[in-house]
């Protein structure tokens, strides 16, 4: 089974010596003079004066954990579909309970309004 | 050292090197980057061991999903790195107390004694026709088919907690913006009051003024 995985490493490989590389290659290449202002935040000549970190509102965390759960969703449909002719109609049965199920929190979120941005 | 020894302990040590990052570096952002490279190059490892499908959820779920959430929540928590680092060494000696004694559990738990090749064997390798997902999926949905809906009960569960935890209504004022449809719509006897009043006349108070000035 491994030998088909063998394309995907050297890919992975690849990706990350284009990745590495050149950074490798340009501290070893480049000229380095450090210097305390290089690394100062320029901000029209200011210091910065707060933060960058500031509270944002709670609903991207919702949409977040909404996409995970119907992400986790797609997870089980994937090998489901893969077996679908060896399982049955008992196995077909177990999806649409499964989906069932979700379907109820979907039009849940929905009448709830946890899907409108305004 | 054959070529698949080779690729596990290069998984395996980015693995481990990625782990001990996440856990020392300061900021929790590039912590939790550290935790996507730990997540990546454990499916790696689990690719290794043949279970193509966990693998690849992994990737997909953990770093595609998990990590967001994550990143949403260090970044919403506003953290003040210098209170974080107050009360370290108080803490130290408890924090180590429970580090061993959860490690002593794993130990007793999944301990040396359970592995090496006399007790689990030598793994079987499959051809490449084999399929892991295949594997998997059919004591899912059959043999399991009631710990596979209960799953459903818990991201229903994680659906309702979330909306019940982050939705808030907002009012009309919390956001202002143009309705167009009910502008176009207006119609100056909706703006524009005409209204009927009696003309007042104010006593003239000037000229009175002057008549006086006059007199003396």
């Amino acid at each position: 089974m491994l030998e088909n995985y063998l394309p995907i490493l050297v890919f992975v490989v690849l990706g990350i010596l284009f990745g590495v590389g050149p950074i490798v290659v340009g501290y070893l290449l480049g000229p380095q003079k450090p210097d305390d202002e290089k690394l100062s935040p320029y901000e029209c000549g200011f210091e910065a004066f707060e933060d960058a970190r500031m509270k944002f509102d709670v609903r991207f965390y919702l949409v977040a954990i909404l996409f995970i759960i119907f992400d986790l969703e797609i997870a089980f449909l994937f090998p489901w579909a893969v077996v679908l002719d060896e399982i049955g109609t008992f196995g077909l049965v177990s999806m649409a309970v499964f989906l069932a199920l979700l379907v109820v929190g979907f039009i849940y979120e929905w009448r709830k309004g946890a899907l409108e941005w305004e | 050292m054959s070529f698949e020894q080779l690729v596990f302990y290069a998984f395996a040590g980015i693995s481990s090197l990625a782990a001990l990052m996440m856990i020392t570096v300061r900021n929790p952002v590039k912590a939790a980057l550290w935790l996507v490279l730990t997540f990546i190059s454990a499916a790696g490892v689990w690719l290794l061991a043949e279970s193509e499908f966990l693998g690849l959820v992994l990737i997909l779920v953990y770093v595609g999903a998990v990590m967001v959430l994550f990143l949403f929540v260090v970044m919403m928590l506003d953290i003040n790195l210098a209170e974080m680092k107050e009360g370290f060494a108080q803490y130290a000696p408890v924090g180590a107390l429970v580090a061993l004694v959860v490690f002593g559990l794993i130990y007793l738990v999944v301990g040396p004694e359970h592995f090496g090749l006399d007790k689990t064997g030598l793994p079987v390798t499959h051809g490449p026709d084999y399929s892991n997902t295949k594997e998997i999926a059919v004591p899912l949905y059959t043999q399991h088919a009631y710990a596979f809906v209960l799953a459903a009960v818990l991201l229903l569960v994680g659906i309702v907690a979330a909306i019940a935890l982050t939705l808030r209504r907002r009012g009309p004022r919390d956001a202002l913006y143009q309705d167009i449809d009910a502008q176009v719509r207006v119609r100056a006897e909706d703006r524009l009051t005409m209204v009927k009043m009696a003309p007042e006349v104010e006593p003239d108070v000037s000229s009175k003024n002057e008549e006086e000035e006059g007199a003396k």
